[in-house]
């Protein structure tokens, strides 16, 4: 069962400043930008992780993760939308789960509250290290940095709850 | 200047010369045999006309001078006898150079001169043949280098071709020791000097002009004279110049700024004598050093892919070393203004352009050596 991101639109609309002239130049760098790490993507994929254009779209891809074993979520596949903003890489990549994730930092949505996709953002970093940090939240959610505070509670209260809950969760939306 | 006056004075200076000369030239000459025979069948012909004139130099064995004046026709004649084949056959192509250069035309007699300045011996002969033959056109003496007692003494022989013939050849016989001893190892800085004087044939600028200067004093034009002798070396001549630039092309040297220059070769102790040269290589050098910087290292901008351009190089906004166009540069500031490395915030002030270019400081020499000697 999957999220409708209704929020995940054009990337490049929400962009406030500099619209016409500046989104017309950043288009041709955020692309080729872009198009390099699609193919140093493709030759060096990260692990558990897969990501590329959904269609002829460059800008919009679609990512998948296979939870990591040790967690609640081992085994299953997490598809996520990634949205280039046309001023990318300055700024991040938009980032959605697709596939509900019962995840202390993934509101119902989809939305991923990560640092690295939010104020942390550095135009060095690639979308392949964007997924391999979302991986690695799997592992180790950041309860002080929730999406969802009730999950956050539940997460730093019983863990073993959290736990429970998460992989019936993936039982049920993501295998 | 008249011809007659000084004929005796040419004589002794070219002895001592050719007697230095001889010593230095018998290793080395591998172009002196090829010609040789050429200059063997000129040297007939010249003789035959010359027996008129009838002097003691004649007797000597004179080549290629016979025809100018019994004094130049002295002069030649040791040289030719003492330095043996190449000797002679320098001697013939200078005549022939400077003569057929000045026959053909003006232009190419400049276009000559300046483009043999900077090459090795023989090209350096030709040039100083054909500088001395423009020097006659320019007007009269006022002689710089060393080779000015020569040129004066030269001055007083018979014509003034011939005068400028002598010249020329007191400059070939510098530059001819000077090789010789390269050759020999007596004196490595003068292989240096050849090898950086032929390494740009077709910028020869940068000598032509101080052989200009020799040549004033030399010359008074004689035109006819001129063409008396270009008419009887005829053909061979045009041969000679040929030979000339060919060997010229051949010749391999580095210029100063050349990458390759082993560094074991010492920067030219005698480089007054080629100032403009030095010059030259300077401007060179300020051009290529960059480019062989940027080129050695192509990489794109780690923020938008794009090739970084020189400027890129040269731009280092933050301590941390994180290099990025500029125009990502300035979009940076725009926006939070970190530095995608350090995350730090960029600081204006701390922004360098580093110089890209290496010998800022060796131009400096250079350009300094060469307005002292101006």
């Amino acid at each position: 069962m999957s999220i409708s991101g209704g929020s995940g639109g054009a990337g490049g609309g929400s962009v406030g400043r500099g619209m016409s002239w500046c989104s017309t130049t950043s288009v041709s760098s955020s692309g080729k930008r872009i198009q390099k790490e699609m193919s140093e993507f493709g030759a060096y994929p990260p692990e558990d992780c897969s990501a590329g254009p959904k269609g002829d779209n460059l800008y919009q891809w679609i990512a998948a993760i296979i939870g990591p074993s040790g967690s609640p979520y081992e085994g299953a596949i997490f598809f996520l939308d990634i949205t280039f903003p046309t001023d990318y890489p300055f700024k991040p990549p938009k980032v959605m789960f697709k596939t509900r994730i019962y995840h202390c930092n993934v509101d119902l949505d989809g939305n991923i509250s990560l640092d690295i996709l939010k104020d942390s953002w550095r135009p060095t970093l690639t979308i392949s290290k964007v997924l391999v940090a979302i991986k690695s939240m799997f592992t180790e959610p950041d309860p002080y940095n929730p999406a969802v505070p009730n999950v956050a509670y539940l997460y730093l209260e019983d863990r073993a709850k959290h736990d429970k809950i998460a992989s019936e969760w993936t039982m049920r939306f993501a295998t | 200047m008249d011809s007659d006056s000084i004929a005796n004075a040419s004589v002794p200076a070219s002895k001592d010369s050719s007697k230095e000369f001889v010593k230095k030239k018998r290793g080395n000459n591998r172009l002196a045999k090829l010609k040789q025979c050429k200059m063997d069948a000129r040297r007939e012909q010249w003789l035959s006309q010359v027996k008129n004139k009838g002097s003691k130099e004649e007797s000597n064995g004179i080549v290629g001078c016979v025809s100018f004046s019994s004094t130049l026709s002295a002069i030649c004649g040791r040289e030719n006898r003492s330095l043996g084949s190449r000797e002679v056959r320098s001697r013939g192509d200078e005549k022939e150079g400077g003569l057929g250069v000045h026959t053909a035309n003006s232009e190419s007699r400049v276009d000559n001169s300046l483009v043999s300045g900077v090459s090795g011996n023989q090209e350096s002969r030709k040039s100083w043949s054909q500088s001395s033959s423009s020097s006659s056109s320019t007007s009269t003496s006022t002689s710089t280098s060393t080779s000015t007692s020569t040129s004066t003494s030269t001055s007083t022989s018979t014509s003034t071709s011939s005068s400028s013939w002598c010249c020329s050849r007191s400059a070939s016989e510098e530059e001819e020791e000077d090789d010789v001893d390269g050759d020999d190892g007596c004196v490595d800085d003068w292989e240096a000097v050849a090898d950086a004087l032929t390494a740009d044939n077709k910028q020869h600028q940068p000598n032509s002009e101080p052989l200009v200067e020799m040549d004033p004093a030399l010359v008074d034009a004689a035109p006819s004279e001129l063409v008396n002798k270009e008419a009887a070396l005829g053909a061979s001549e045009m041969e000679h110049c040929g030979e000339v630039k060919g060997s010229v092309e051949n010749n391999r040297a580095w210029r100063l700024d050349d990458a390759f220059r082993p560094p074991c070769l010492p920067t030219l102790s005698k480089q007054y004598s080629f100032p403009l040269n030095s010059e030259r290589c300077c401007a060179h050098g300020a051009v290529t050093w960059p480019c062989n910087g940027i080129i050695s290292q192509p990489s794109p901008c780690p923020i938008c892919c794009e090739d970084l351009d020189p400027t890129d190089y040269s731009f280092l906004p933050c301590l941390c070393g994180f290099r990025l166009c500029l125009f990502c540069y300035k979009r940076i500031l725009e926006a939070d203004g970190r530095c995608p490395g350090c995350r730090k915030y960029y600081d204006p002030q701390n922004v360098e352009m580093d110089a890209n270019g290496g010998p800022p400081q060796y131009r400096l020499a250079r350009s300094f050596s060469m307005s002292t000697r101006f």
